[in-house]
């Protein structure tokens, strides 16, 4: 047993230690950390299976699907267009619409592939413009991430927090939505301070913008409207899940299943585009976790943190707020997030019951899905939009984009304190 | 039958130390697919494809395929004088280095084969020696005029 015991903490640590060495894919580490645990004699298989929670695989293999078939259609670069046109070309207001859709978006649509696909256009527009790019990337990577923070389904920090509590679509709605906005002024206003003035675009060019054609970026209606419908029923599912006694991976995938049968897609071409790696990361890391609360150490940390904060739930949460952004904006917030979930669940009792820490969840929520504002390699939104600005020969550099989002990160945490003391811990 | 069999041995090609407006000179005089670019001993050191050049003046986000569909977007203000700034770029830096090529004794059949495959998407194969020097070139049409004149010969004996 004691043996064990260290057995899982070594392997925990260097699955860590290889995730933020970045240099073996991520799925790659995970697996290879689970199939350890188990080869070794740690945990059994069966184990295993149960420490995997298929509701977060099935709520983003379900999603995957319904997002992939729906970008097929244009609509969401219609949706970025569209914003970019009421601006009346103007850049700022631009920067600010399309900030405004990458935030929404990104509620309801994974943040890797809503940048995917408003980057590019906001690409072009300020090609159009003869603009830079700069401000306008780093504005999406920021607004990805809050606005990602407002729904059980908009950042996998709260799809695996939901899942593990059955916190539901409109817990999260009502809990962490309404600091979503604030934060996203509160990101907005310094950032028109800093670049607000160096736009200068002639009429001509703004002219340009008005020229967008965004109708003919919908390149199959019919197709358009069968997504919308599915979209529209699963996030009708999703508001209503406690009403429907139905679990957000059933209703993610009962959509999935009517949008592959009414649009008839290519099945292969469809399951082809579901983030395979990703999942097996989240399958991996669930039993990696796992281990470490078959052995008892998550117990254990959980009883060193209540001693730390002295048993008081404000203490507590604040400590998780701040700890949780530090962290996630170092090292990626799933593995930090799936770790923090039993130490929670475990300190729960304490706190008299699963009621209770209701605080605590929504403070693991802002922290991870917030903190990965800090830094270019904070969340992996981040990263694909620096990939892109970088193919485009936009550098986004490590310090420069840290100089600015580090601070407009511990301002959106400072936001999220004051939030979190007046709704739950004042 | 072989690559050297079939293939054609007058082949334009350009210097390694080359402008890409030496390129577009050579490009206006004949039409080919594409130009082997070769280094002093002529030895073949990638080719040159209109693919290649369509992509190095469309912006990355296009050509990589993030917006593969632009229709809705007016026409981008830098568009169309970035073929002079491409004419200045040295043919070395534009050049495929990943192109498909054979040794004189490959069979027609593997040629045939390699200009089908999807993941090739070859426009014509490069026939070299052992030491990459240039032999010839293959294009799709090269392939069936000589089946064609082989078989027709057959008929005749």
């Amino acid at each position: 047993m004691e043996f064990d015991f260290f057995l899982a903490i070594a392997i925990f640590a260097l699955v860590y230690a290889l995730l933020i060495w970045d240099k073996i894919n991520r799925a790659v580490v995970a697996l290879l950390g689970a199939s350890a645990l188990i080869v070794l004699g740690v945990i059994n298989q069966e184990a295993a299976i149960e420490g995997v929670d298929f509701n977060t695989i099935g709520l983003l293999i379900g999603m995957m699907i319904i997002v992939f078939i729906s970008q097929k259609t244009g609509m969401f670069q219609y949706i970025a267009i569209k914003g970019a046109k009421i601006s009346k070309g103007d850049p700022w207001r631009i920067l600010v619409s399309l900030s405004i859709v990458t935030a929404v978006l990104s509620a309801l649509l994974d943040n890797v592939t809503t940048v995917l696909l408003t980057v590019p256009i906001t690409l072009l527009i300020t090609e159009e413009l003869e603009v830079s790019p700069y401000p306008f990337l780093v504005s999406q990577i920021l607004m990805s991430n809050i606005g990602g923070t407002a729904t059980l389904i908009g950042d996998p920090p709260n799809i695996m927090i939901g899942s593990a509590t059955g916190l539901t679509f409109m817990d999260f709605v009502f809990g962490v939505g309404p600091v979503v906005p604030l934060v996203a002024v509160g990101t907005l206003i310094p950032l028109k301070l800093m670049y607000g003035k160096s736009f200068r675009v002639s009429d001509e060019r703004k002219k340009r913008i008005m020229e967008f054609r965004e109708s003919e970026a919908l390149t199959d209606r019919p197709l358009m409207i069968k997504c919308l419908a599915v979209l529209g029923l699963v996030i009708g599912g999703f508001m209503l899940q406690r009403q429907l006694h139905l679990e957000p991976a059933t209703i993610a995938l009962f959509g999935a299943a009517i949008l592959l049968f009414i649009s008839k897609e290519d099945l292969h071409g469809v399951m082809e585009k579901v983030e395979w790696t990703s999942i097996f990361f989240f399958v991996g890391l669930f039993i990696v976790v796992h281990g470490l609360i078959e052995v008892g150490f998550i117990r254990l940390m959980a009883d060193m943190m209540l001693e730390a904060t002295g048993g008081r739930l404000i203490t507590t949460g604040f400590v998780i707020l701040w700890g949780s952004a530090i962290a996630s904006s170092i090292v990626d917030n799933i593995p930090f997030v799936a770790t923090m979930i039993p130490l929670i669940k475990g300190m729960a009792p304490s706190f008299g019951g699963d009621a209770a820490v209701l605080p605590l969840w929504w403070s693991l929520s802002l922290g991870a899905c917030l903190g990965g504002n800090g830094t270019i390699i904070g969340a992996s939104a981040n990263v694909v939009v620096a990939g892109i600005a970088h193919r485009n020969g936009h550098e986004i550099k490590f310090f420069k984009f840290m100089l600015i989002a580090y601070p407009l990160m511990l301002f959106s945490i400072a936001i999220a304190t004051v939030y979190m003391y007046i709704r739950y811990l004042g | 039958m072989t690559a050297a069999s079939i293939m054609t041995k007058e082949v334009l090609t350009i210097p390694d130390s080359g402008t890409m407006l030496d390129a577009f000179r050579l490009l206006k005089e004949k039409k080919v697919r594409q130009i082997p670019v070769l280094d002093g001993q002529n030895r073949v050191m990638g080719v040159i494809t209109p693919r290649a050049l369509m992509k190095a003046i469309l912006p990355k986000y296009i050509s990589d395929g993030l917006v593969a569909d632009v229709k809705f977007a007016p026409e981008l203000p830098d568009f169309v004088s970035n073929i002079d700034s491409l004419a200045r770029k040295k043919v070395s830096d534009l050049m495929e280095r990943d192109f498909v090529a054979v040794g004189p004794e490959t069979s027609t059949m593997e040629v045939a084969a390699l200009l089908v495959n999807p993941e090739k998407h070859a426009d014509s194969v490069v026939v070299m020696d052992d030491g990459n020097r240039l032999l010839g070139i293959i294009s799709p049409w090269d392939v069936f005029r000589r089946l064609w004149e082989y078989s027709e010969k057959k008929k005749k004996e």
